[in-house]
């Protein structure tokens, strides 16, 4: 496959329905080849970034390029994007190869070529082997990969990707993250990819960015997601189980500033000899780990921690944090606050 | 949206459009204005203003006939669209016997209004049709089944009424073609759910069809309640002949017949058109609010 | 055998029979000698049984040619009517949404004029065209759809439509004349049958307009014979039933041959896309 152009560009786009904001002023770069994750819970408007970069909705402020081109005002067929849909949307009365070639009949391609790159992606997401049935013979994974096939048919510039995985079961879903992983590698494509898992997130993306209710919460690699969290909803919504957050560090030891919060991640969390009294509450086994949910003085924290040490609701242990892991947050505006 | 899209929906807006306005709009407003008028389709039309409105005020039969129209409405459109609607919820499935059960459903629609008003006449017939006949036959001699008199279709005005709503009944092919194919297109998988709850026939109905088939069911009871303005007509006209004296299955369309085209008064008739159109306007209005209240139309 | 259906089965039957029976009366009156008593108590099989009525119905009024118009007219409005009603149905989906509520109360107040108000100014309308007598002002109804509500009918059928169809269409740089073709009309095909079938049976059963535009007896359409027939001899009822039973034959036929179509159980072409 030739190797697609650009780069996508939002420049202080907003979007407003009836005076409600979805997206506000978002400034946002693709690079060229990239993977790049928009991440937030339902409702915070990531859908609406993709439709936007689509062209399915029109922007109310702002501008949008793809590669040299303002594309702001440009019909979604004049864009040369391409759009895998949570619900594949798949046209129910054709084939699957149909499907596939259907932009390519549409712009009027001839039949011969239509036929040899319609096998082409049909490889690449192996399913050469479905292309005479129609959607409904099929299971929603190989549904997914025809959704993915006509996608790529097109070679376009970006391709965009709508919680592609949000209808698959659990097995499915971990094996086609896996695949779309390597795909993106072997074709090298821009993909702009939404989602509200975190998990496909940090394995996917090669940036992301985090967004709530319209704004753009912080714009980074998975590791520094992780490692620094530009704000407490970052911190707490990336990562599983989610972060503590303490309202002030002094009932662990801590000397923190006041109007700090401490936020520590649960496997931050060191159960042992050293450190403050703390209570065992609850203990949920996950395998060859247990989460431990203390109560240290007022506060409530997580802890992640070996299985093999039994534990039981009531046992007094102590816990201690290192200084490294910990994070501080504004207690008024949430953003993370340095700390040395 | 660009340029070559607006231009084609405006172009498959377009014929549609055209008819709209040539062939209903511009005619509509010509009828309306000629209600103002005195006009025998021969000299030309003297203006007379609101001569005709007051005349119909006053007119008897015009009373008698905005009263016969309203009552078969109001008694005649949910008797058709709940049948409609009951015969396709009977016939939508496959099994055998589905096929002839939906032609024998339609029959009655697709006669030519002529034969059907016939066969209505010798079926009604008080002396040798098989109506008269067969409620002769179930009862004792000279009266009909629980010692009721036989019905006079033809000459008694409430039989006469009686026999045209249940001409109306019988034909309603299109209600039934229509909730056929919308039945057809809900998804599988609600009914399957119901059976897995083990629902009650009525709780699905409820629950799930009417629901539904909500859209076309309003659209339906609005076409329907503005037809039975209008397709009494030929029934009216061949079964009853506007009788039994004095005027008893003389219905709006048939008034405006005879006063435009056997009394040739075309600008009275148009008023009373007018009238007409008013009062079903003030139908659909009041059904529209109904179903509103009941939270079943959106669009 | 699924719930219910022995119910069904009944209730078809009892259909059948409540229709059936009327209809054995009406081939069993057309085939009765003219000019005998009426019968005293309704009979299936009358005595003698004569099958000439047909042939004299068919040759006192040219009822062959007047089918044969009949069709001719049908045949043009019935197509002419899917097609307008569809792309305007269709095109309401995509349109903004102030036009649309426009055009959806102009379809309203449309439905509700009454005929009788439209008869005489399209009549003059025809005529100052010179289009009278020719059959150019029977299908000419077609566009309107020969109904507004075939309009509505389509436009609710399209709305059901999942969005991300539209949605996957206009990503491919689909125009609206190509949505409509490649996949609007796929999925509604049980509805443009349906109101093919509609508009074919109106047009054929259609009265009023043959009666006010057509003189030639040449062009006259099936209503229009029969009502000739009903004139000229008014109490020859077995002539008269058996000119129905010709008049109305032809569009069962057509009945039964388009139920198919949009009956077929397709759950699998369904409208939903999953």
């Amino acid at each position: 496959m030739a190797r697609p152009v650009s780069l996508v560009r939002l420049e202080r786009v907003s979007k407003e329905y009836d005076g409600v904001s979805a997206v506000r002023e978002l400034e946002l770069e693709v690079a060229d080849g990239e993977l790049l994750v928009v991440l937030g819970p339902s409702g915070c408007g990531k859908s609406t970034v993709l439709r936007l970069v689509a062209g399915l909705e029109e922007a109310t402020a702002g501008r949008i390029m793809i590669g040299e081109r303002d594309v702001t005002r440009l019909s979604p067929g004049r864009r040369n994007v391409s759009m895998v849909f949570q619900s594949y949307a798949l046209f129910p009365h054709l084939t699957a190869a149909e499907n596939i070639g259907f932009g390519l009949v549409v712009r009027e391609v001839r039949r011969a070529e239509v036929r040899e790159r319609v096998a082409r992606a049909a490889a690449l997401v192996d399913c050469a082997h479905l292309l005479a049935r129609r959607p409904a013979q099929l299971s929603g994974g190989e549904r997914q990969r025809i959704a993915l096939a006509r996608a790529l048919v097109r070679e376009p510039d970006v391709f965009l990707l709508d919680e592609p995985l949000s209808n698959l079961d659990a097995e499915l879903r971990a094996q086609t993250r896996a695949e779309l992983k390597l795909l993106h590698a072997r074709v090298g494509a821009t993909m702009l990819y939404v989602t509200h898992d975190q998990i496909e997130a940090l394995t996917l993306g090669q940036r992301i960015a985090v967004l709530r209710d319209g704004e753009l919460q912080q714009l980074g690699t998975p590791n520094q997601i992780w490692r620094e969290p530009a704000n407490r909803f970052v911190g707490r919504f990336v990562g599983s189980p989610a972060m503590n957050i303490l309202s002030s560090g002094t009932a662990v030891g801590l000397d923190t500033p006041p109007g700090a919060e401490v936020g520590i991640r649960p496997e931050h969390v060191m159960l042992g000899e050293t450190g403050v009294e703390a209570t065992v509450m609850l203990v949920e086994p996950i395998g060859s780990e247990a989460l431990v949910h203390l109560r240290v003085a007022e506060a409530a924290l997580v802890a992640r921690a070996p299985a093999d040490a039994p534990r039981s609701v009531g046992d007094t242990l102590r816990v201690s944090l290192s200084r490294e892991h910990v994070h501080l947050f504004d207690a008024g505006t949430g953003e993370r606050l340095p700390w040395s | 949206m660009e340029l070559r899209d607006r231009r084609q929906l405006a172009l498959m807006l377009a014929p549609y459009l055209l008819g709209l306005v040539a062939l209903v709009a511009v005619p509509a407003l010509f009828t309306f204005a000629l209600a103002l008028t005195e006009y025998d389709l021969i000299r030309s039309p003297r203006f007379i203003g609101l001569d005709n409105v007051r005349e119909l005020a006053g007119d008897e039969i015009f009373h008698t006939a905005l009263l016969n129209s309203a009552v078969f409405a109001a008694i005649a459109v949910p008797l058709r669209v709940g049948a409609a609607l009951v015969l396709a919820l009977l016939l939508h499935r496959r099994f055998r016997g589905a096929g002839s059960g939906r032609a024998a459903a339609v029959l009655p629609t697709v006669i030519p209004d002529v034969a059907y008003g016939l066969l209505w006449l010798w079926l009604l017939n008080p002396l040798y049709g098989p109506i008269t006949l067969f409620l002769g036959w179930i009862g004792p001699p000279g009266k009909t089944i629980w010692g009721l008199a036989l019905p006079q279709f033809l000459t008694h005005p409430n039989d006469a009424r009686a026999a045209i709503i249940l001409m109306s009944v019988f034909t309603i092919g299109e209600g039934f073609v229509l909730f056929l194919v919308a039945r057809q297109s809900l998804p599988g998988e609600l009914y399957e759910l119901a059976a897995i709850e083990d629902a009650t026939a009525w709780s699905v109905f409820r629950r799930v069809t009417l629901p539904l088939l909500a859209p076309i069911l309003v659209l339906l009871l609005l076409r329907d309640t503005i037809l039975s303005f209008q397709l009494n007509f030929v029934p009216a006209l061949v079964v009853t002949d506007g009788g039994p004296p004095p005027y008893s299955t003389t219905y709006l369309p048939l008034f405006v017949y005879r006063t435009g085209f056997e009394y040739l008064r075309y600008g009275y008739a148009s008023a009373a058109t007018v009238l007409m159109f008013v009062l079903t306007a003030a139908a659909v209005w009041l059904q529209w609010l109904v179903l509103r209240r009941a939270r079943f139309a959106s669009f | 055998m699924a719930r219910g259906t022995s119910w069904r089965i009944l209730g078809a039957a009892a259909i059948v029979a409540v229709v059936a029976l009327p209809s054995a009366f009406l081939i069993a009156g057309s085939l009765r000698q003219p000019g005998l008593p009426p019968p005293l108590t309704p009979e299936l099989v009358p005595d003698p049984v004569v099958f000439g009525n047909y042939e004299r119905a068919a040759d006192l009024v040219g009822l062959g040619r007047a089918a044969l118009n009949s069709f001719l007219v049908a045949a043009l409005t019935a197509p002419l009517s899917v097609l307008v009603a569809s792309w305007a149905g269709f095109a309401l989906v995509l349109i903004r949404a102030r036009v649309r509520t426009v055009i959806l109360a102009a379809s309203l107040l449309a439905l509700m004029v009454p005929l009788t108000a439209l008869l005489v100014p399209r009549f003059a309308l025809f005529r100052s065209l010179g289009l009278v007598n020719t059959f150019v002002p029977l299908v000419a109804p077609a566009l309107v759809a020969t109904s507004p509500i075939y309009v509505l009918v389509f436009y609710v059928a399209f709305r059901r439509l999942p969005p991300e169809l539209y949605d996957a269409c206009r990503l491919e740089a689909a125009s609206p004349l190509q949505i409509w073709r490649r996949v609007g009309m796929p999925l509604v095909r049980p509805v443009a049958v349906a109101i093919g079938l509609l508009a074919f049976v109106l047009s054929w059963g259609n009265f009023l307009d043959p009666l006010v535009y057509l003189h030639d007896r040449e062009l006259f359409t099936l209503p229009l014979a029969l009502r000739s027939l009903a004139q000229l001899d008014p109490t020859n009822y077995p002539l008269l039933l058996a000119g129905s039973v010709i008049a109305t034959a032809p569009v069962i036929a057509v009945f039964l041959v388009a139920q198919r179509y949009f009956l077929h159980e397709h759950r699998g072409a369904g409208w939903l896309g999953r």
